[in-house]
């Protein structure tokens, strides 16, 4: 629909065009938006509500700064007051007055505080003294509504301003705080760290024992006349219609008897021959000019000298292909290590698998889970980005899924 | 080397100048070849022999079946194929070659994978992967350097003269060379070593090894042209042998890996099989009908139960036809239900993922700016791999904190604090990851559909203009049916990754995967549970081939279509 029209509707159309467009990127690319902050909080912040996209951590003040010894201290906002406080002490005695003309502030004072004037006042059937109280330089009535315990706290800025208050403790003031220790703690994390070398291990021999096998494969069917070439090459085809599901069982079967239940053998050699990728490389062989390779043959080369040293460079877009899909198969595969690395020995998993029994067996660790899944999904998003266009071009031809 | 020697043998190129430099002439050396050859065909036969007694051993040697068999299987023949040879190779017969190869090359595969075994090579997998945690910066610097030698091969590719790439070729090698032994240095294989060492005292490691590098050199030396010449081997065998030697990597993969799990799943789905080999009973078609026995029964009241059903069956669902309600049941109640959580999966999530594809392509089709990086965009969700995506989703859709209730909750559809609990709630946790498969793969079937724009004649579309059809029209009467097939194509292809949903479930319905109370689970889902946590496979196999006949049938139908198209000469 390359149709080019002009005038203030055609941009209406085209604003509303880039609109949706721009629309579905949003839908697309929030969850990414939401894993990558997510990577980077505190635990305390992930189940915080609303959720947010900006990490944020407890903010704290150095105990130097008021002149104390210790820990940093947690900050709060302090209702009626200006500017940050630092708790200094908890469980402080504090009495919680109402003002009679507006009984739903509440004001902290020390116990002590207040004058009873000896009028009593009724609230919700109960009889309470009224109070005279100082706030601010004014003095008001109000009752004492309950004796209760709150924090001590001290003006950041001025460590001579002291102030009791009843704020949640729980809910610090907050600031934006990542935490990129997160993936630190992944990288040398005993189960998530050894998952990764076990995931990039495994993806690199797949990788490369797919390459060679379905170029020299790929070069028998598409070159050599032998025998039984069609049969052979018709079983090839009919085997990428059936689907993974039928091979679980048995496969799991020949691994328990082999001995590689467990073990990143078996999440590499049966996987290290691809009928598919055999496909491509011989769709891509079938069309490279004969003529090349006949001057080569006149010069008694032997076949694998062609192969290697003529047909193999020339080739180098549908192994681009083929290294791709490998990759991102074999990086991204669930379901077979689940089924093979069962026991409870962390040796033999893949990140994958980690992450799925880390982010079900509890939520202590969710930090580390979201910082894991940063990390599995970078690469693959990176290799598509850069094999971008070997990879559409083969998905719309091929339709591999 | 096959044509080669095939030109050679049919005597059209000069071999003179190979011959003056040796000796004796090709043939006479041979003969002393040949002689070495057919002794170590009866010293293979020996082996095979002996490889037999080893396989058959008892007690807790004892093989488990699968390689038993296997190994028993292999000796009987390559015991006779041996003799066959040595005796062919004596009389010069045509035949001795190939015989000759093809036992030898079976004899190197076995022995050398024997040889690994006992070496522990397997095993020691495990320890590479213990090294590269401990090395993992080091080996990231190997890769940027093999990075810059792939890129210097680009650019020496582009352009040869330039100085440039050679540089770079050199700083890469010189990278990863440093950093090779930094890894070594961290990835301390001192341990792999010793468990290699350890194995030093085994006779049968060695062996194994001995036959090894006997076959293989027996190999090299048949493979050779002058020992085609000796047998007077055609041309057509010739190009056999060549084509299964360049084919045999894949091939022998192909049979152990695939061919024989398929029939063998075949095989165990007629028993009630377990894991263990104790209790294995060949029942005929019982798991077939187990899995697919269902029973309808009228019913007088709508709430009736199972007391109206066969003993066994259980209630799947209640019908209302014709004034008289049905209750149908069936017997294996949970392979059932997770049919028709299928089904409903199916004809929601196909839908959501085709038609926004079908939409956004046509927009991505049009020459406007920028359209590669949305075409880029979209893609993203069906590369990063499931699980991640399925951990951010579960988070998006908690009850409490996610995402998801927070912006219904800002846009003012629900309250604050009133969220749905998306994934522990029967209504919606179906709903959830349909919403989750859609996102991930709508992307791909516009990428699909983009490749089917290219076949849409522009004439089409120039003809439109003229006619001054609008762009509903253009699209509604152009764009749609000539993308006909692609649709077809695209709605199979998704239809069949539905149907083996498992991955989404596993991550997002925990704890209790198909839940809540089954809203959830998935044929393939059952079918795990029953193989792995059951322990029943023989009737998990069964399950694996129910659906595998599913699927084959969209497959099937995906096929016919693709026929008619050919045949009637459009475009697929």
């Amino acid at each position: 629909m390359s149709v080019k029209r002009k005038g203030p509707k055609a941009t209406m159309v085209r604003v509303a065009t880039y609109g949706v467009l721009v629309l579905v990127a949003i839908v697309v690319l929030f969850p990414f938006v939401v894993a990558v902050t997510t990577s980077l909080k505190d635990n305390n912040d992930i189940f915080s509500y609303p959720p947010s996209l900006v990490p944020e951590q407890a903010s704290t003040v150095p105990a130097a700064q008021l002149g104390l010894d210790g820990d940093p201290l947690p900050t709060f906002t302090l209702p009626d007051r200006d500017g940050t406080f630092a708790l200094v002490g908890r469980d402080v005695p504090i009495a919680e007055f109402r003002p009679l003309d507006d009984l739903e502030r509440v004001i902290a004072l020390d116990p002590a505080a207040g004058e009873k004037t000896g009028a009593t006042i009724v609230i919700d059937g109960d009889e309470e003294d009224v109070f005279l109280i100082d706030v601010d330089g004014d003095t008001i009535e109000a009752y004492r509504s309950r004796l209760t315990s709150g924090g001590e706290f001290v003006n950041v800025d001025d460590p001579t301003d002291v102030a009791i208050g009843l704020v949640n403790l729980a809910v610090p003031a907050e600031e934006f705080g990542p935490r990129p220790a997160n993936f630190t703690e992944v990288w040398t994390d005993k189960e998530l760290g050894r998952s990764l070398s076990n995931t990039v291990l495994v993806t690199f021999a797949v990788v490369i024992g797919q390459l060679v096998t379905s170029i020299l494969g790929g070069y028998a069917f598409a070159r050599i006349d032998f025998k039984g070439r069609n049969g052979l090459f018709l079983m090839y085809l009919g085997s990428v219609m059936v689907p993974f599901v039928v091979l679980i069982i048995p496969l799991f079967q020949l691994m328990l008897q082999v001995g590689w239940l467990d073990n990143l053998a078996a999440l590499i050699i049966p996987f290290i021959f691809t009928a598919y990728g055999t496909f491509l490389m011989r769709q891509f062989f079938v069309g490279i000019p004969k003529e090349i390779e006949e001057a080569a043959l006149l010069d008694n080369a032997s076949r694998s000298t062609i192969l290697w040293k003529i047909m193999v460079p020339l080739a180098r877009p549908a192994i681009a292909t083929l290294a791709t899909f490998g990759f991102l198969y074999a990086w991204n595969s669930f379901f077979w290590p689940l089924v093979i690395i069962n026991s409870g020995n962390p040796e033999g998993r893949v990140l994958a698998l980690t992450l799925s029994t880390l982010g079900g067996r509890s939520s202590t660790d969710i930090n580390l889970v979201f910082a894991g899944a940063v990390i599995a999904m970078t690469p693959p998003i990176l290799v598509f980005l850069f094999a971008q266009r070997y990879f559409v071009e083969n998905s719309a031809s091929s339709g591999l899924k | 080397m096959g044509e080669a020697s095939a030109i050679a043998l049919s005597g059209d190129a000069p071999d003179a100048t190979r011959a003056e430099r040796r000796p004796d002439t090709p043939a006479e050396a041979f003969r002393r070849t040949a002689t070495l050859l057919s002794i170590w065909h009866v010293i293979g036969a020996a082996a095979s022999v002996v490889g037999m007694l080893l396989a058959s051993r008892g007690g807790d040697q004892e093989l488990p079946w699968m390689p038993r068999y296997a190994l028993q299987g292999f000796f009987v023949f390559a015991f006779a194929v041996n003799l066959a040879a040595a005796y062919g190779i004596r009389t010069t017969a045509r035949w001795a070659r190939p015989a000759s190869l093809v036992v030898n090359y079976l004899l190197a595969v076995v022995a050398g994978s024997t040889t690994l075994h006992q070496f522990n090579a397997f095993r020691a997998l495990g320890d590479l992967g213990e090294g590269l945690f401990k090395a993992f910066v080091p080996f990231l610097v190997i890769c940027v350097g093999l990075i810059a030698v792939l890129v210097a091969g680009q650019l020496a590719a582009d352009d040869p003269t330039a100085p440039v790439p050679r540089t770079l070729r050199r700083i890469g090698l010189g990278i990863a060379a440093v950093a090779g032994v930094w890894f070594v240095i961290l990835a301390d294989p001192t341990g792999m070593i010793s468990s290699i060492g350890d194995t030093l005292t085994k006779p049968l490691a060695f062996g194994a090894l001995a036959i090894t590098i006997g076959a293989a050199l027996a190999c090299r030396a048949m493979w050779s042209r002058d020992a085609a010449r000796h047998f007077g081997t055609t041309r057509a065998t010739e190009d056999t042998l060549s084509g299964l030697a360049f084919l045999s990597p894949n091939l022998i993969g192909f049979l152990v890996f695939f061919a024989f799990p398929l029939l063998f799943s075949l095989w165990v789905s007629f028993f009630d099989w377990k894991t263990t080999n104790t209790g294995r009973e060949f029942i005929g078609l019982d798991n077939y009908v187990r899995a697919l026995s269902l029973d309808i029964s009228g019913a007088d009241a709508a709430g009736a139960g199972n007391e109206v059903l066969k003993p066994g069956y259980q209630v799947l669902m209640h019908m209302d036809w014709f004034g008289q309600n049905w209750v149908l049941g069936a017997r294996d109640i949970e392979f059932w239900l997770s049919l028709r959580n299928i089904v409903v999966f199916l004809v929601l999530a196909v839908p959501l993922a085709v038609l926004p594809a079908l939409g956004l392509s046509s927009i991505l089709a049009s020459k406007l700016p920028g359209m590669k990086v949305f075409r880029a965009i979209y893609f993203i969700p069906s590369v990063a791999g499931v699980i991640g995506v399925a951990i951010v989703w579960g988070q998006m859709f908690d009850a409490t904190i996610g995402w998801i209730n927070y912006l219904l909750d800002v846009v003012g559809v629900s309250e604050a604090g009133q969220g749905q609990a998306w994934l522990s709630e029967r209504s919606t946790a179906l709903l959830s990851m349909v919403i989750v498969f859609a996102w991930m793969n709508f992307g791909f079937n516009t990428v699909l559909y983009l490749a089917g724009h290219q076949g849409i004649p522009k004439e089409l579309y120039e003809a439109a203009e003229i006619d001054g059809a609008n762009t509903w029209q253009v699209f509604k009467r152009i764009t749609v049916p000539q993308l006909r097939n692609t649709t077809f194509y695209v709605l199979v292809t998704t239809s069949i990754l539905a149907l083996q949903l498992f991955d989404i479930v596993w991550i997002l319905s925990r704890p209790e995967p198909g839940g809540p109370n089954n809203a959830t689970s998935t044929p393939v889902l059952t079918l795990y549970e029953e193989a792995f946590q059951n322990n029943s496979q023989g009737y998990a196999s069964a399950l694996a081939w129910i659906l595998f006949l599913i699927i084959f049938g969209f497959t099937f139908f995906q096929f016919r279509q693709q026929r008619d198209e050919s045949t009637s000469g459009g475009v697929s």
